[in-house]
This record gives structure tokens, sequence and C-alpha cells, in this order.
């Protein structure tokens, strides 16, 4: 099993969520403040600070990079996005403001498949359709608000750039249709509906147990929509119709998921380890955690160690202050690093402990699935 | 171990035992002691004549039962007739013409509370011995707190009154004086005069006596004294101690006190370390704080561990501690 | 047992505690000796019936009980970064501001016995611990408010403590996300733990230390006699 490559960006300090440009060369982070970092990949393999986009002023949220266009849409609790645009003439990223019309903290951003939308969710009770109005040369956007009645914290995209899933504190997640008259053109899909006017509810669900549903994903056909639940299940619904399947998987909830391929999903979360859930036949299963920790070898500690750890905490020295996992807490994030939606081959997840991690899911899938 | 209170006055004892044996030098000087006493010791009349002045709250009510006569056996010449203005007692002593035994001298005046105070015991004593009832005597000896002494025919009865300030007074004080109760049970303490306890209720000797009333904060206890306490060469040093009780009493219940809070804090100390792992350890930071001042600390403190001060490690920081490493140090 | 004389009042403001009683005396004076609760395991006749043995002997109810706590407080320690959705750009504790219902989880209590209970409350971004501390008298009562007292008015160095304990109980942790994300969420759980176990420990060695004083006291005043 190959080992995953991990980078301690922050010390200290969480990374509230990252995303990498298309070539991976870059990645945008926010060290759990009110500024988005871009670090360039080093020649030594290490990240080096690049940019920093100073223009929110309450904590970010949530970033997203838009591979094909390069453009970065940042959300942040002070109730803004801004769209980002590389200057190379300047050579800095030139911020526009977007019309979100919300009066409560964004939570989460997504740019369309197309990349001609994006999704703001927000704490306002409603999810703000973003897309650019040529003749006003300006980020407008259209509100779903019915029937959501709490925090939205994560929506994705259908990978057909019209239907839009969100889940949200209420404990349900919703499938709407984000159509936009002048910037879709219609579709069918009759697995979500027959027509697609802009906030028609293609699809309700909730768990018995209920629980915040902490993320959402569509699976990359678009006919499979997975939720995280705080009750530590995921959810998979297959279409409108169908009774969503639940997935108990014996551990704290996960906070953030991807479908690695059709047939596969990793999630993250407070367990400090992506767990992999299969389809095998019919069945979704819980493969288990992708990384098993190791026992990581006491580091021999020197005198003036042994004192400050004495004079500070009372014990000599700790080797159980550490997690035998990757990340030392809670894993906030996780995104495809490499490999088609289809099939991912790399994910990176980044968390609380200030750690970007990239994961190669065949070894560490593998291995999980020998277990 | 700082257990007993002694009955003499430690700094009056101190005071004369210099004055004594030095050189006459003007002198004025105010002593507190315990129960409200105060001292004033002055010359004056010249630098050789000391006069050493007394005022005790009770003392019409100790001058009713005998006060007088005993300071007069005690002191003899010494006590002047009209006590300095604001004490109830002056005792004059001329430098120069001092007894032979200065010694026995020093500790006649530095016990001039005890004396004083000890009028209505031997009262008491005396009445008992000779088969008489006394009267009920009662020794306001604190504004809020009395102390009240009758001899019956086969006994004497001493009852005190104390004032707990506090609910956590309250509760170590009882703490402690159920421990009097039941100490008698040792054989160790066998020959100790029984003592009887009630927290809020007076006892049924003192029912009816005016300015004795019940209250949730007020304890009495009761000594029963039997004529094996008080017979003979027993009954100074009974009197002393029995005078003494209650400040005996609330010094410890303070020192228990003090004590628990020295250790509260030692506790969370070590409460806060345990949090303190909690937090990660900051590799960039660790270095900044690797200054002068932090080395020179981890080595005093391995300097103490070689010494094996293990525990001491944990009050390096407070200043007081600091200071005395220096001194070791130095 | 050495005695020196203190006699004056300004010696005996200036005179601080004595000492801590040496483990022995506190062997001796203990008024019972320990339950002993393995019963596959009689007490040897050396054993001393010291506070030393009794911190070892956990009893069977106590393991349970913090193994109990300990897992719900994990799970209810997976907070986020939530900002109110009540009032604009604020950003508070939900457990305490209580203004969002659906944010809240199911309160949970578990209780070792009726005096000894800690309250569970969570909610998306910090939980409210409750502890209420075994006090069986009068003595273990004033020890207990005087410990907890003490700490909360230390609750800035404390981070986790909150200022006044909830109606109902002792001492009360409010822990938010800004504690997780600053501080490891295990070791969190180990400090809540070992607070309550040391707690305990501490208040009845405190009780013992005030009974063996008392008695030394006490006989040390009556041997005179």
């Amino acid at each position: 099993m190959s080992s995953p490559e991990v980078f301690q960006l922050a010390i200290g300090t969480p990374i509230t969520c990252h995303a990498f440009n298309k070539d991976r060369t870059q990645v945008a982070v926010s060290p759990n403040n009110n500024d988005v970092e871009i670090y360039q990949k080093g020649k030594t393999g290490g990240w080096e600070l690049l940019h920093t986009l100073a223009k929110h002023d309450k904590l970010v949220t949530s970033i997203d990079w838009a591979p094909n266009t390069n453009r970065l849409v940042t959300c942040s609790q002070d109730r803004n996005a801004y769209v980002w645009d590389w200057d190379a003439s300047q050579s800095k990223w030139e911020p526009n403001l977007c019309l979100l019309r919300i009066n409560r903290a964004a939570t989460f951003v997504q740019w369309s498949p197309k990349e001609n939308k994006f999704a703001v969710a927000s704490g306002a009770r409603l999810i703000s359709v973003c897309y650019f109005e040529e003749e006003n040369n300006w980020w407008v956007s259209k509100h779903i608000k019915k029937p959501i009645r709490s925090t939205i914290t994560s929506v994705a995209w259908h990978p057909d750039n019209i239907l839009l899933a969100a889940g949200s504190t209420d404990m349900k997640a919703r499938v709407f249709s984000a159509y936009i008259k002048g910037v879709d053109s219609p579709k069918a899909y009759p697995l979500w509906g027959e027509k697609f006017p802009f906030n028609t509810l293609c699809g309700e669900f909730g768990s018995e147990g209920g629980g915040w549903v902490h993320s959402v994903a569509f699976s990359p056909s678009g006919d499979y929509v997975a939720w995280a639940s705080h009750d530590s299940t995921i959810m998979i619904a297959h279409g409108r119709d169908n009774p969503a399947i639940q997935i108990p998987f014996g551990g704290l909830p996960l906070v953030s998921l991807i479908f690695a391929s059709e047939t596969s999903i990793v999630g993250v979360g407070h367990d400090c380890t992506p767990f992999l859930f299969v389809l095998r036949g019919q069945q979704w299963e819980v493969i288990g955690k992708l990384d098993q920790g190791t026992k990581k070898a006491a580091s021999s500690s020197s005198a003036f160690k042994m004192f400050q750890q004495m004079d500070s905490r009372a014990q000599q020295q700790n080797p159980e202050v550490e997690l035998n996992t990757t990340h030392q807490n809670t894993i906030t994030c996780v995104r495809p690093y490499a490999g088609t939606p289809e099939n991912v081959t790399k994910f990176s997840t980044s968390g609380v402990d200030g750690k970007l991690v990239i994961w190669d899911l065949l070894a560490s899938g593998m291995a999980g699935l020998k277990i | 171990m700082l257990i007993d209170l002694h009955p003499a006055n430690r700094i009056l004892d101190e005071t004369l035992r210099e004055r004594f044996n030095g050189s006459a030098e003007k002198l004025v000087m105010k002593v507190a002691d315990f129960d409200g006493v105060s001292y004033k010791l002055s010359t004056p009349e010249s630098k050789t004549v000391l006069h050493i002045s007394m005022s005790i709250a009770c003392y019409s009510q100790l001058r009713e039962y005998g006060a007088e006569d005993v300071l007069k056996r005690e002191y003899g010449d010494l006590v002047e007739s009209s006590p300095e203005d604001g004490f109830d007692v002056t005792l004059r002593i001329d430098l120069e013409n001092l007894p032979e035994d200065k010694e026995s001298l020093i500790r006649k005046i530095s016990y001039l509370k005890r004396n004083a105070l000890a009028a209505p015991f031997e009262r008491a004593f005396k009445s008992q011995l000779e088969g008489n009832e006394s009267e009920l005597m009662t020794i306001q000896y604190r504004p809020d707190e009395a102390f009240y002494i009758k001899a019956q025919h086969d006994r004497v009865t001493v009852i005190f009154s104390t004032v707990f300030s506090e609910e956590t007074d309250r509760i170590f004080g009882k703490v402690f004086l159920q421990e009097f109760v039941d100490a008698r049970r040792s054989p160790a303490t066998q020959n100790a005069p029984q003592v009887l306890y009630s927290a809020r209720e007076p006892p049924m000797e003192l029912r009816g006596i005016p300015g004795v009333h019940e209250s949730e904060n007020i304890g009495y206890v009761t000594f029963v004294l039997f004529p094996r306490h008080f017979t003979g060469p027993a009954a100074e040093g009974c009197i002393s101690r029995i005078q003494l009780f209650r400040d005996y009493l609330h010094y410890h219940i303070k020192a228990s006190k003090a004590y628990m809070h020295s250790r509260l804090r030692v506790r969370v100390d070590s409460f806060l370390k345990v949090l303190n792992r909690a937090k990660p350890e900051n590799p960039d930071a660790q270095k900044e704080k690797k200054t002068a001042r932090f080395v020179s600390l981890s080595v005093l403190a391995i300097a103490l561990f070689c010494l094996g001060f293990v525990h001491e490690l944990t009050l390096v920081r407070s200043s007081c501690q600091w200071k005395n490493i220096q001194a070791i140090m130095i | 047992m050495k005695r020196t004389a203190c006699c004056d009042v300004l010696q005996l403001q200036a005179q601080p505690a004595i000492p801590p009683f040496s483990s022995s005396t506190i062997i001796r004076q203990a008024p019972t000796p320990p339950p002993t609760t393995e019963k596959n395991d009689p007490p040897a006749p050396t054993r001393s019936h010291g506070p030393r043995t009794r911190t070892h002997i956990m009893s069977n109810t106590l393991r349970p009980y913090l193994s109990a706590v300990r897992s719900t407080v994990t799970a209810a320690l997976c907070l986020e970064n939530f900002s109110s959705q009540v009032v604009e750009r604020h950003n508070k504790p939900e457990i305490e501001a209580r203004a969002t219902p659906e944010v809240l989880l199911t309160p949970v209590t578990i209780s070792r016995n009726e005096n000894e209970r800690v309250l569970i409350e969570a909610s998306v971004n910090s939980i409210r611990v409750s502890i209420s501390i075994k006090q069986a008298d009068e003595i273990e009562r004033i020890l207990c408010h005087k410990f907890t007292r003490f700490l909360m008015m230390r609750a800035e160095n404390f981070f986790i403590l909150r200022r006044k304990p909830v109606p109902g109980y002792d001492i009360s942790f409010l822990i938010t996300n800004t504690h997780t994300e600053t501080m490891y969420k295990h070791k969190l759980v180990d400090f809540v733990i070992q607070f309550m176990e040391e707690v305990d420990k501490e208040i009845s060695e405190m009780k013992l230390c005030l009974n063996a004083r008392a008695r030394i006291v006490a006989e040390s005043f009556l041997q005179q006699f």
C-alpha cells in the first residue's frame, strides 16, 4: 500500500476547504479565516504560498475552482460570494461580487458542470443559483426557497447542469431544478420528473433516524444521489420514486462525500479517516476505513522536551497524544484529485488538523477490500 | 507541628526579655492578643520605668468575679491602682529594680490575659471544692461569644458559645467538635473532661440566661470538669487550656481552610495540565519560546530535578518559590 | 509529636496551614476501611487501608458509567462551524442561544445513581457537559462547592469551563467548535473523564484529611488533662 501524500499547509489552524485547479498545480485553501490562500506546487514537491485573496470579512466557508474557465468562486459567512478571474496581465486575481441577495451566512458553493452557473447554499434557508448576465456584466442570482426550512449545508450539481441536490439541517436531502431560461436548454430525465421549471422539487428524502445532512453528491451518471447525515449513515436515492437506501457504517458522522465511480463512494468526517462504500451487485456495502492507521513510533525526546512536558502537562512524554490515522482531527473536505468522474483514482482531503492529503484510491482501496 | 496554642503572649515575652537584659530605651508599643485583647507597652515616666497596660472587653465582669484579687496575688505591687486611660489593668515595672528571677517575672507578665480570665475559674473551682454551688458566671469575652461557668455540687461546668461566621466554618467546626466529643473514647484521653456539643440550641443550663440565643451558626460546647481536673496543681493547666479552647478551635478551622485552599490550588493546576495535553504542539512556536529566560528556567529545573526536588517543579514559576530557588542556586 | 508554641494573633495570621498530614496518619485515622468490590480478591491482611489503595479499587459501577460518558461525549463532539441563521453575521454556540430548535440534539443524561449524573446537551456547533458530583453529606457538599467555585473563578484559563453551572448541576463545560478546532478532540474527552474521576477522589481525600486533622487536634487538646 502506497502511503498517502501529506502536506501540512497550516499548523494549528484548520483548513476549512480546499480546491485544486485543473492541472493540480495550484490549490486554494481557506485557513479558517476570511482569507483565501493559493498555493503553487513547488519543484521539491511542497506547496508555496502564491496569492492571498483578502476580500471577505468573515470566515470563508467554501471554495470551488472551475477547471476549464479557471475561475474561482468563494463564499463566506459575511453573506457574500466572489467570482475571481485570473488577470494574466497584472498577474493577480480580480474579484467580482455576486448579487446573492441573502441576509445570512453563505455556507457552500459549487460550479455547475458547464461552469456557466454556480449554486450558493446559505443560512437564509435558500439556495442562490447564480449565472452571468451579459448585458449588465454581472453575476446575478435566482432563489430556490421552497420547501427548505433550515440552513443549507451542501449542494451538488447533476452532471447535466440542470438538477441540483441540496442537503440541509432540517434533516432532508432534496433535488431541485435549477433551470435558468436563456442559459440552459431543456432536457428530460424520466428518473427525476417530467418538466423542470426553476425551483421544481424533484425529490425530497429524509431518514428514519433523522440527522442533519452534511454533504450531498450525484453519481457520475446522475442516477443516484447520495448524502451523509449526522446519524452516522449515508443514504443513497435512485430517482424520485424509489425509496432511499440507508447504509449505517458504525462510526462518527461523515461530513463530506464524493462518488469515486458509479459504484463507489468515498466519505470523510469526524473519524479522521476516509470511508469507502461500494455497490456490489444490488447491494451497497461498507468496505471500511481507507486509513487503517499505523502505530506511530514514540519519538525520542530530549531532556528539554521532557522537562517542558512535565511543566506544562505533568507527564514526561505522551506517545498517545497523536491518533494513529493520517489526519489528526475531523476531515472536512474531500475532492477528486486524479482520474475521470467515472473512475477517480486519487482523491484529496483536508481537515481541521491543517493537513492536505492526497490518497491513492486504488492502493488504499484495495487494502481495504482485502480486509 | 503547630498544634497547640500557648497561653503566654509571645510578643510580650520577647519584648520583656529584650528590655530586661538590654539597655533602657524609650518605647511605645501596641500588641494584640486573642479575643480583642490589646496591650500597650510604654515608658511615660522615664526610660527605665515600663508600663504594661491591657484592655480586655469583659473586664467589668471579670472584676465582679474577683479578677482584681487574682491580679494582686500574681503581680503584687506591680499593679497600678488607677489603670491607664482606655485600659483596664496597668502594671508598672521599674527596670532598675528588677528581681533576681527575671524569667519568672517575664513569664508572669506574659500570662497577664490568662490570669485575668482565670478569676471566674478559680472562684468556681474553689466553691466546688468547698462543696458549694456557685452562681452562673457569664464572661462575654467577645462581642457575640461568651463562656459560662457554674460550680455544682459534684462538678464544674464550663460552656462556650461560639459563632461561626460562615457556612464553611460552621461545617468544619462541626467536624472538629464532633471529634472532641468522640476523642474521649481513645485510651490516651481517658482522663479528659467530658465534652458535649450542641449545634444550635443552648444546653439546659443556659436556658433563660440573657444574651443566650438560638441561631443556625452558633455552637455550644460544654466541658464537664470533675474535682480531679482542678485539684491542686492540675488547676493551673486546666484553666489555661480551657480558656484558649475557642481560639484553638478557630485557629484549626482557619488552618484547615488554608490547607484546603492550597490543595485546591495544586489540583486546579494539575487539571490545567491535563487540559494542556489537548493542545497540539506547534513546532514553530516552540522555537520562539526557547528564549534565554526559558532555557535558564529549564536549566534550573534540571538542577532541581537532580537535587530530588521533583515536586517543586510545578512551583518553579510562582514568584516566592522563584526567590527561594534563586537563593538555593546562589 | 513535637509541639511548638504559637500564641499571638500576628503570628497566627502569618502562619500558613499545617503541612499535609503524612499518609500514614491518614491510614491510621481512616474511619472505615474502603469497600472491597472484587469478590474473588479478599483483602490481604497486610493491605493498608489508605487512600492510595482506595484509588485502585474502582467501584463496579464507575467503569461503565465513565465509559458511557466517554462514548456519548465523543459522539456529541462532532461539531462544525455554524453561523447563526437567526441573527445576521453572528456565530454563537447554538446550545446556549437555543434560537434554532432543529440544530439542537436531544439531551442525554447518564446517571450512576441519583446523586451522580452527567447531562450532555449537544448542538451543531457546541456541546454542554454538566456534571453533578457526589455529595454524601454536609462536608462533601461544602468541599464540592468550594472546589467548583474555585475552578469556575479560573474559567478563562480552562477555556472549556462554563462560568456558571447549568441549574441542577455542580459544574458545566461548554465546548464549541473553536475548541475542537484548536485542540485535540480525543484529549478534550480525556480531560472531561479525568476530571470526573479526580473530583470525587479529591473531595473524599480532602474529607479524610479534615477528619484526620480534627481527630489529632481534639486528641492533642484533651490528652493534656
